[in-house]
């Protein structure tokens, strides 16, 4: 019991070393950095400004509006992504013909889908979704599709003989094989859609962090800028974690059968 | 590397998609007010690579990635050096870099603005601080993963310190350290439309917003269009470069990412 204590106390101390560069250059920064400077306020003034932000009601509704487009954009784009994928890699002609629209639609970069979505639907709340769902489904629908197809036929010869019903298949024989693909696909859609929900409110003025920050920005209140930024950071941060741990999860219970 | 095929199949599914597109405005069937059509599209490529416009834009963009991507690969691969090759390093920092690399790159572009204005600088700020992690990461990830072997190779035919690594270890992290570099070309050019669109009004992503601005959706989807060849010719053209480079490598590359 103390023994497990010990190495806990060991290990959040050697992690404590790892971020002491970064403290201290910010514990600096507040020591030594002009108190007013409308370019670098010291660190202290971003939390206040962003206490002042939330005092003021506008921080949290924000932050809702952003981090509920993402969830949503990015839980469509992992049923969609999933289950086309699984479509269109159990047909190797109908991958064939996919896949040249198909690696288009991956490799255009994300941002350029921005006017174009405002062009057709507008600056409206279904754009935000539309856009998002759009980016973060490519990688995840190709991940599924290349290793729905390097799917071993004689595990589905399996299933037929021991006559499995289609819900069991996908558990025992699919799932395996296809899961970790899925999630290394979610992993690279993550950063993306992050980027992308924040881009739009940038850009078209909807609600969320992203327009906060560029108004705060029109308006020269950089600590506020800085204060947001380090929110953001916090965000990708928690989000990263929160996918490591769940990955950790499921790998678990569906070890990568990948060599 | 696979020999090229011609996949028919696939063009043919490209030249469907165009003529049901084509077919459906022409008719009226699509809801969108402001679709063109693809030949409209075509037409009005052929205006913008006449008048030089798009050639402008293209080498400004093109200049910038090239600019960013290099200073992001320099500091990439020296700090992925140093934090591969040395165990102080990575107890003292490594945890920093960790808190850093998960922050989304675009949350600096107002930062930037604010610091910079509407400059190139601002958009090179936003495109080094992407591009830099993929090639840390796999840096380090190389240098790490080379087998202790190699190091008592160089110990053996007494090599410099400086030697060792410049000809046993960098060659043994090469193809490591190439993906990282492809990876992070891909996130310069994200990285650069993103800060053309708000930070820097030059090249393609202002481009494109500016047509969609001036209400001009022809020309908005013939640069849109032509930023896609260009985003996927210039991940073929890297893939074929490393292959040529990593020749007599065992080559492992996942073409996930």
């Amino acid at each position: 019991m103390r023994n497990t204590v010990m190495l806990r106390t060991m290990a959040a101390l050697r992690y404590a070393q790892g971020l002491l560069p970064l403290l201290l250059g910010l514990a600096a920064w507040q020591a030594f950095g002009p108190v007013k400077s409308p370019y670098f306020p010291p660190p202290s003034a971003w939390f206040d400004s962003v206490l002042f932000l939330a005092r003021s009601g506008r921080l949290w509704p924000a932050f809702a509006a952003t981090l509920a487009s993402f969830i949503a954009g990015l839980a469509l784009a992992c049923l969609i992504g999933f289950a086309l994928g699984l479509f269109i890699g159990r047909s190797s002609r109908l991958r064939r013909a996919l896949n040249p629209l198909l690696e288009f639609c991956r490799g255009l970069p994300p941002p350029v889908l921005v006017p174009v979505a405002v062009l057709l639907l507008g600056y409206a709340e279904s754009l935000k979704l539309f856009i998002i769902l759009w980016v973060s489904v490519w990688p995840i629908l190709l991940n599924t599709a290349t290793a729905a197809a390097l799917l071993d036929e004689l595990l589905i010869d399996v299933s037929r003989t021991f006559h499995f019903s289609p819900a069991m298949t996908l558990r025992k024989i699919v799932a395996p094989a296809v899961v970790p693909a899925f999630l290394l696909g979610v992993r690279i859609a993550i950063p993306l859609t992050i980027i992308i929900t924040l881009l739009i409110e940038m850009l078209t003025s909807l609600p969320g962090i992203g327009s906060l920050i560029v108004t705060s920005q029109r308006q020269f209140r950089s600590a506020e800028v800085y204060g947001m930024l380090v929110l953001v950071g916090i965000l990708g941060l928690v989000v990263n974690s929160i996918f490591t741990s769940v990955e950790r999860a499921v790998l678990r219970r569906w070890p990568s059968t990948a060599q | 590397m696979r020999a090229p095929r011609l996949n028919l199949p696939g063009l043919a599914t490209i030249a469907v998609v165009l003529a049901v597109w084509e077919a459906a405005a022409r008719c009226g069937f699509l809801p969108f007010d402001y679709l063109p059509m693809p030949s409209e599209i075509f037409l009005a490529w052929g205006d913008l690579i006449a008048s030089g416009e798009m050639f402008v834009q293209t080498l400004h963009t093109v200049e910038s990635i090239i600019i960013g991507w290099t200073i992001a690969v320099a500091i990439g691969i020296g700090l992925g050096l140093a934090l591969g090759l040395s165990p102080q390093m990575r107890r003292w920092s490594l945890a920093s870099f960790e808190i850093l690399r998960p922050l989304p790159a675009i949350a600096f572009l107002p930062l930037a603005l604010l610091l910079f204005n509407f400059s190139l600088t601002t958009e090179l700020v936003l495109m080094v601080y992407a591009s830099i992690w993929p090639v840390l990461v796999n840096t380090m990830g190389g240098v790490m993963a080379v087998t202790p072997r190699l190091y008592d190779v160089g110990r053996t035919l007494r090599l410099s310190r400086t030697r060792t690594l410049v000809s046993i270890i960098i060659p043994a992290a090469a193809p490591a350290i190439v993906t990282g570099c492809r990876l992070s070309m891909g996130l310069a050019l994200v990285m650069a439309i993103i800060a053309e669109m708000i930070g820097n009004p030059h090249g393609l992503g202002y481009a494109v917003i500016s047509e969609l601005q001036a209400m001009q959706p022809r020309r908005m989807f013939a640069y849109v269009l032509f930023i896609g060849l260009l985003s996927i010719s210039l991940n073929a053209a890297l893939l074929w470069i490393s292959a040529r480079v990593l020749r007599g490598h065992r080559w492992t590359d996942d073409h996930n990412a």
